[in-house]
């Protein structure tokens, strides 16, 4: 069993590793989708004294980064991905309180859902994780959503951004009917919209007029970032 | 925030039907030039002298919401005085010469079969059954008493009388068309007759003297191909068969294109209506001309097809089955007057319509079920048909249970960077050397393993290599597999050989080399293949472990692979790649066209339409989507062969790295050092 004794020789005793080391791990564990070692790491930095909202962003969003990049680059793939969505999701779990608590910044929020007519989801939940791995507050609105659920959320909640996703060609274009929604209530500016799903593209987007395409949940994250940026600078 | 400046585009997409290459190209192009550089052959002989007229093409119109563009015959230059004398004379004025239309906007054009170079095989033909001859309509002679003075039941009440006392057939209807020519059919006859009956209910023909011969049409209508079978009705003998492809195909490839083109083209639903009919219509001329027969010869059809199919086909708009709840306009099998529909074939036919089971499962499934019946069985049976939309049934003579996976069009080429349909010069099969890693493949068109072709003029292969069908894929990524290319989770190794090709972080397999291929320029497997693959397969597995979980059962006794497709791909790779459970690999096989199958059954055996009737409403269909397992299911199933079930029937084939799975490394627990390898991989 020289394996388990390659394991014994690196136990890894967390209190004694410096911060920079758990970080590290930490970027290790999302990538593998260690959700109860991500829970260890984060309750370890927060005895530290650690900020709530660093742990959220030095620890889970960096390593969600790498995520997200490796899915980007077809190194990754659903399931990883998934897997990593899910102990980060631990990691939230206990620092979400917390951030409330401490009043700290938010980076955005999103409501995103599939569109009336679509019952598919898994590509949405994704886009969904990853956008949380990212710092996002997202309310998901799941399937089969119709204009006044968007816009009951939009009312409720006061996102950022907005995305919607469909799996099917004739879903698709009831995300027109909520744009002109937008358009009409005179919120459309002061909203992102971003699109995904299997048979969009980026001709279809623009042509319904939203702010993007996204091809992945990786590009997705980057898109909502790009965006929240020029708002801040606008 | 956003820009929606005008750009000007220099470039125009292209589009070319039934291939559904695409690409974008400068405005003035030739559709003839532009066809060459998709790699879509158009047959042309003159070279743009406009004497040969071979390089027909139809500029479609109208809004093609799944490419992105709105095509009109105004976005190729006029043609000229010239051309249109051409096509006058070829009375093809519906078309234009390739080599004549320049670019000048987007453009959707279908190819017709006659301009393609490579003709296409259509793969659906009858395979041989036990079937109860046992029609709809039957013939029968009678004589019947002339009229007389004081006597004034009519013509019809007088045979009607006869068919009464010699027959025994009450209640008997007459067709009114046949009412306006059975005086004189009557009288030229004598008064003896030959009555043909459907359905023992109406009299649909009358001939004079004793006429024999009964002949009726199966077809199957696929999203993709129009297969018919002409049916010797008295022997259930096929006397001819004849296929074709599905016209529609140029308003989308996808029944949700097709779907989603009626909702959005006012005209759409008429457009794709028409063109069905057309080409029923078509399919029926050549089929009798080819048994020497006449269209009125037909007596009786029985038509199948998916939902959207029949929808089409009915004229009845199929928007709702464009989204959830997916409601059917009706479940029901019909029974229509052909010429009310618009088909030609004699005056008083009827057709069968089959009916369906669920939004998504049509009466070709029913028709599947009819022909493999799984309903009179004690073993556990799983019917799959692959195509864009995957349809399963499970289940023996207690409960089937069916659904319907979006499998995507990966398994039909598309989504596939070198992907193509099964067509000549298609990779149908590959075998990778585990050791050199070097591949071999078989082309469609050509006997010869590519191995044994040679340079020298009787060497050469008939086909070179132009792209890889579903069959090819779903073999290359098994083979790269199994020899170490690729890992279980899909992602190329780190195998270092020089027919692996690094593409910035990604990586790519070098399947046929520039030798080896109709362009010049290798054929390559990419990432993104590999990727498609694993998300269309994972459907379709998920939706059958879905429909094992409904039924209770661990494990299925037989596998049978229906549809084209299911008939190409070799069993043991499609268990490889994980696409089905496992199975004794001796109880996995294709059968062919089912669904054609069924309708021809139907047609000679009228009672399997009751029998189809009872079973679209007996099978419980599961909506898959929605289930809360699906998504465990289906990222369970991304992996190859799968993350967690366990393959038996395979353990000999896997290499032994597979037998580890990842869930079964995770779950026992030699996390830390594992994760270190791979970090390290990864850098």
């Amino acid at each position: 069993m020289s394996d388990e004794e390659l394991e014994d020789d690196e136990e890894i005793i967390l209190s004694e590793m410096s911060d920079e080391e758990i970080i590290e791990l930490m970027f290790d564990d999302l990538y593998d989708g260690y959700a109860e070692e991500i829970e260890e790491e984060v309750h370890e930095l927060l005895g530290r004294s650690w900020e709530p909202y660093d742990v959220l962003t030095k620890g889970l969003v960096g390593g969600m980064e790498v995520v997200g990049r490796d899915f980007r680059d077809g190194i990754l793939f659903v399931p990883e991905v998934l897997m990593a969505a899910k102990a980060m999701k631990a990691g939230m779990a206990i620092l979400r309180p917390l951030l409330a608590e401490t009043g700290a910044p938010k980076i955005g929020t999103m409501v995103i859902g599939t569109v009336k007519g679509d019952i598919h989801d898994i590509g949405k939940n994704l886009v969904s994780m990853m956008m949380e791995g990212a710092g996002f507050e997202v309310v998901d609105l799941g399937i089969n959503n119709d204009v006044d659920k968007y816009l009951s959320a939009i009312d409720e909640y006061n996102p950022e951004i907005l995305g919607m996703s469909a799996l099917l060609t004739t879903t698709m274009p009831y995300m027109r009917v909520v744009i002109d929604a937008l358009k009409t209530k005179g919120i459309r500016d002061d909203i992102t919209v971003l699109v995904g799903g299997a048979p969009l593209n980026e001709a279809f987007a623009e042509d319904i007029e939203a702010d993007a395409y996204c091809r992945d949940a990786a590009v997705a994250v980057e898109t909502a970032k790009k965006f929240m940026q020029i708002r801040q600078q606008a | 925030m956003r820009d929606h400046s005008d750009s000007i585009k220099q470039n125009n997409w292209i589009i070319l039907m039934p291939s559904g290459r695409r690409e974008q190209l400068p405005q003035g192009t030739s559709l003839l030039d532009a066809a060459r550089q998709m790699g879509v052959e158009i047959e042309s002989i003159c070279g743009g002298k406009l004497t040969c007229g071979k390089c027909k093409v139809k500029i479609e119109t109208g809004q093609f919401a799944k490419h992105g563009i709105t095509s009109a015959v105004s976005h190729v230059t006029p043609p000229t005085e010239k051309e249109q004398a051409l096509l006058q004379r070829m009375r093809s004025e519906d078309f234009r010469l390739a080599c004549q239309c320049f670019v000048e906007g987007d453009v959707l054009a279908f190819v017709p079969e006659e301009a393609r170079a490579h003709k296409q095989i259509i793969r659906k033909s009858a395979t041989e059954r036990v079937i109860d001859v046992e029609p709809a309509v039957r013939k029968v002679y009678v004589e019947v008493e002339k009229p007389a003075l004081g006597e004034h039941r009519g013509d019809w009440g007088r045979l009607r009388d006869a068919l009464v006392s010699d027959w025994q057939l009450d209640h008997l209807t007459i067709d009114w068309m046949l009412l306006r020519r059975l005086q004189p059919i009557l009288r030229r006859g004598d008064w003896g007759v030959t009555v043909t009956v459907w359905q023992d209910r109406e009299v649909i023909d009358v001939q004079p003297g004793f006429v024999e011969g009964l002949y009726g049409l199966a077809v199957d209508i696929g999203s993709t191909t129009i297969a018919g079978h002409l049916c010797d009705l008295r022997t259930g003998e096929v006397v001819a068969t004849e296929s074709m492809m599905n016209p529609q195909i140029t308003y989308g490839e996808d029944l949700m294109s097709r779907v989603s083109f009626a909702m959005t083209d006012a005209q759409g639903l008429d457009k794709m209506h028409k063109a069905v009919l057309k080409a029923l219509n078509t399919l029926t001329g050549r089929a009798v001309a080819a048994a020497g027969l006449k269209i009125s010869d037909i007596v009786d059809v029985v038509l199948v097809g998916n939902t959207t199919m029949t929808h089409i086909l009915l004229g009845v708009n199929p928007q709702e089955l464009g989204g959830a709840p997916f409601a059917l306009a009706t479940r029901d099998g019909l029974n229509i007057k052909a010429r009310e529909l618009g088909m030609r074939i004699h005056s008083g036919a009827y057709v069968f319509v089959m009916p369906s089971e669920a939004g998504h499962v049509g009466g070709d499934n029913v028709a599947a079920l009819i022909a493999e019946a799984p309903h009179n069985q004690d073993e556990q049976v799983l019917l799959v048909d692959v195509g864009t939309n995957a349809e399963l049934v499970l289940g023996n003579r207690e409960r089937l249970f069916s659904a319907s996976s979006p499998t995507g069009p990966a398994f039909e080429g598309a989504q596939i960077a070198y992907g193509m349909r099964a067509a000549p010069g298609a990779i149908e099969r590959v075998r990778i050397d585990p050791e050199t890693k070097a591949a071999i493949f078989k082309v469609i068109g050509e006997e010869r393993w590519s191995h044994e072709w040679g340079a020298a003029e009787f060497e050469k292969p008939a086909y070179l290599a132009s792209g890889i069908c579903g069959s090819g894929i779903i073999e290359a990524i098994a083979e790269m597999f199994l020899c170490g290319i690729l890992a279980s989770d899909g992602r190329f190794t780190e195998l270092q050989h020089p027919r692996l090709i690094v593409d910035g972080r990604r990586k790519k397999y070098i399947l046929a080399t520039g030798v080896e291929t109709a362009t010049g320029e290798p054929i390559f497997v990419t990432q993104d293949d590999v990727r498609a693959i694993q998300l269309a397969k994972a459907a379709l597995y998920a939706g059958a472990k879905l429909l094992m979980r409904q039924a209770k059962i661990e494990q299925v006794d037989r596998i049978v692979l229906a549809g084209a497709f299911g008939s190409y791909i070799d069993t043991k790779y499609a268990m490889v790649l994980g696409l089905i459970p496992n199975c004794d690999l001796k109880n996995v096989y294709a059968v062919g066209n089912a669904a054609g199958d069924g309708a021809r059954i139907a047609l000679i055996d009228a009672t399997k339409r009751d029998q189809a009737q009872y079973l679209a409403e007996w099978v419980t269909y599961i909506e898959t989507a929605v289930d809360p397992n699906f998504q465990d299911e289906f990222v369970g199933a991304i992996a190859i062969p799968h993350a967690t079930d366990s393959f038996p029937e395979l353990k000999d084939i896997l290499p032994l790295s597979a037998g580890m799975n990842v869930g079964e490394a995770r779950a026992n627990g030699s996390g830390r050092s594992r994760r270190r390898t791979r970090r390290k991989n990864r850098r």
